[in-house]
């Protein structure tokens, strides 16, 4: 060992930096050998337990999804909020200050993990996992595009009812393990919040499910396939209003944001928690933002379909038919892009160095390109236009969510619980009585 | 009165839209400093000078251009003679405490204020009612009282201040420039005698400031 030590300290930095490359490199070869040899074996194995395969591997990518998306919608409250009130909001990291809640995430990541004295520590630990894994789980079921879904089952919506209902059991463990009184009664009250508001939410979707007659989400993006009046919106608004009601208050956003009121000096169940472990539970947050407007979308706007029918466009050519000619078009067309994108400038305003024209030049030109590749890939690809339809809309209910909050105060404790209680819960037994009887009714007149 | 539940709710949304595409007020500072006026000067201050002596000399011009008459200032003039005070006159003792302007952040009473001795100020009455109380005729009004006096009392100039309505500021001012009038009495007959003598032609004065202003006043002299 001190032979290795004593080498590894007589290196130069560049010679540091070779080995390191030498060795990953040698391992990285080692495996891809050992990946061919053993390919057959490999695949084989795999493809006996594709179910698994297939859950573990959706289960990475919605994690591994999770994060980008709970940074956007971060992004998205400070910077939407900061303009109705009249600011500008994050302008200083990234482009338009887009990169400050990667910034507030290594923040996060950075400070102290404290634990305090007293406190359960593994049920402690374990609390920020289970909230931020109950949201994280409901996504395998939503359906993002046509054929783009962790898993089609047919109980899908009891199952995302299920699951994100977990999410309080990690509350709850937050407040009870903290060894602290208010973090206690704050996990108490967000466990009575959120249990209350489960009655309404999971109500007001029976009526749909009686219209719709499946828990498939799949199926029921199907059957809303064609015009926007096909939605199931026209069918349910009232069903739609509780629904949306409930899942605020589900997903803990004003003016149901008790739970983690943060203009309040103790934050609820997570007042004893810091560094990454509050950063799960605040991660959690902005996930359920994005469920529970995915879960509307796909419930009463129709998923990812289309508006309007959406017209049939055929390529009017097929770009590997070009053969070697289509490698130089890809080495020509960006230059002389660049170079047409910036000649206006530069001829227009001979206040410009060229240079700058030519960095404009380059700028427009990936805009042009992505785009263009965007066109080509939402025309040919079903997939991409539907996850493109999916992604405007859910987002749109995110602006909705982040306005909301943007403008309405919070709740007391008192007019929250008699609100779910007195109000959502009778008019969500009216919905479905309703509709019941609408469905029974028109079944009896047709036949 | 109608009552449609939502209502507020509505309006306060259509409220926060509308202010999300309003301009925002955020000055990005240090790339962007706010738009001052170029006659602002910021926080009103006395500067010493690098000898530790006051810069300000009591020519009350900051008071005159202040156009809420904020400036509430008092001093010695410049010539280290005259208690000068340019302000409302005082409604309530207890504004005028040194503690309560200290703590107002306003200038303090000078230690060095002695109160002037009780003038009889009914030639200055029967002179302003023969001048009818008109500021334009100053130089005369300040010619009389100085023929009373022998020389131009500040409370006198008060006086006239507060019957004619001029600017106290423009009243020194005026008896400031002339050389005839005096602000304080004559040391001896002789230097009385020169003081009561006549107002010089106005030419003198164009003339001295024609010289002051390098060769102008020739043109000015010429045409008088």
């Amino acid at each position: 060992m001190t032979f290795v030590a004593r080498t590894w300290n007589r290196l130069t930095i560049p010679g540091r930096v070779l080995l390191g490359l030498f060795l990953l490199g040698g391992l990285l070869t080692g495996a891809l050998i050992a990946l061919i040899i053993f390919s057959e074996p490999i695949l084989e194995l795999l493809g006996a337990n594709l179910p698994l395969v297939r859950f573990v591997g959706a289960a990475t990518v919605v994690l591994l999804m999770t994060i980008p998306t709970a940074f956007l919608i971060i992004y998205m409250e400070m910077k939407i909020i900061a303009l109705m009130n009249l600011r500008l909001g994050p302008d200083r990291v990234g482009p338009f200050g887009s990169l400050l809640s990667v910034v507030h995430g290594l923040k996060v990541l950075m400070k102290e993990d404290f634990t305090p004295t007293g406190a359960d520590a593994p049920v402690f630990t374990l609390a920020p996992v289970v909230t931020y894994l109950a949201s994280v789980m409901t996504l395998l079921v939503i359906p993002f595009a046509p054929g783009l879904f962790g898993q089609d089952m047919n109980i899908a919506l009891l199952y995302f009812f299920a699951i994100s209902g977990l999410g309080v059991v990690g509350l709850l463990m937050g407040g009870w393990s903290s060894f602290n009184k208010y973090s206690l009664l704050g996990g108490l009250r967000s466990a009575a919040q959120v249990i209350s508001y489960e009655v309404p939410l999971v109500l007001s979707v029976v009526g749909l499910l009686i219209l719709a007659g499946t828990m498939s989400l799949n199926q029921l993006v199907l059957n809303q396939a064609g015009w926007f009046t096909d939605w199931y919106i026209w069918q349910q608004p009232l069903g739609f209003l509780i629904f949306f009601i409930a899942a605020t208050a589900e997903a803990n956003r004003t003016p149901f944001d008790l739970t983690e009121a943060d203009s309040e000096i103790v934050a609820g169940f997570a007042t004893e928690y810091s560094g990454m472990r509050f950063g799960f539970f605040f991660f959690a947050e902005y996930v359920n933002v994005f469920i529970v407007s995915a879960l509307t979308v796909t419930l009463f706007f129709g998923g990812w379909n289309a508006p309007f029918p959406f017209p049939e466009i055929a390529l009017a050519f097929d770009p590997g038919s070009l053969g070697i000619a289509l490698l130089i078009l890809v080495a020509v067309v960006p230059v002389v892009g660049t170079l047409i994108l910036a000649m206006p400038f530069y001829l227009l305003r001979s206040s410009m160095p060229f240079w700058q024209a030519l960095v404009i030049g380059f700028v427009l030109f990936n805009i042009v390109a992505v785009a263009a590749v965007l066109g080509w890939a939402f025309v040919s690809l079903e997939w991409v236009a539907g996850l493109l339809w999916f992604m405007l809309k859910t987002y749109t209910f995110v602006f909705i969510f982040v306005w909301m909050r943007g403008t309405l105060p919070r709740v007391r404790i008192d007019q929250l619980m008699g609100f779910a209680w007195k109000w959502l819960l009778p008019a969500s037994l009216l919905n479905l009585f309703v509709t019941a009887g609408a469905v029974v009714l028109v079944r009896e007149l047709g036949a | 009165m109608s009552f449609i539940p939502g209502l507020g709710l509505a309006k306060g949304m259509a409220l926060t839209l509308r202010r999300f595409f309003e301009p925002k007020a955020t000055i990005r500072y240090p790339e962007v400093r706010a738009d001052v006026s170029p006659k602002f000067r910021g926080r009103l201050q006395l500067l010493y000078d690098e000898w530790g002596a006051l810069k300000c000399e009591t020519c009350f011009q900051c008071a005159q251009a202040c156009p809420i008459e904020c400036i509430d200032m008092g001093g010695i003039d410049t010539k280290g003679r005259y208690h000068v005070h340019w302000g409302p006159p005082e409604q309530y003792a207890e504004r005028r405490e040194e503690s309560a302007l200290r703590r107002s952040g306003r200038t303090v009473p000078d230690r060095a204020y002695e109160h002037f001795e009780q003038l009889d100020m009914s030639p200055v009455e029967a002179i302003l009612d023969d001048h009818d109380y008109d500021p334009k005729r100053m130089l005369s009004i300040l010619e009389a009282v100085q023929a009373v006096y022998g020389y131009l009392p500040v409370a006198a100039l008060k006086q006239i201040s507060f019957r004619s309505g001029a600017y106290y500021a423009l009243i020194y001012g005026t008896a400031s420039y002339y050389g005839h009038l005096r602000l304080d009495p004559p040391r001896d007959a002789g230097q009385a005698r020169v003081a009561a003598s006549a107002r010089p032609d106005e030419s003198v004065y164009l003339a001295s400031l024609g010289a002051a202003l390098d060769g102008r006043g020739a043109a000015a002299g010429a045409v008088h």
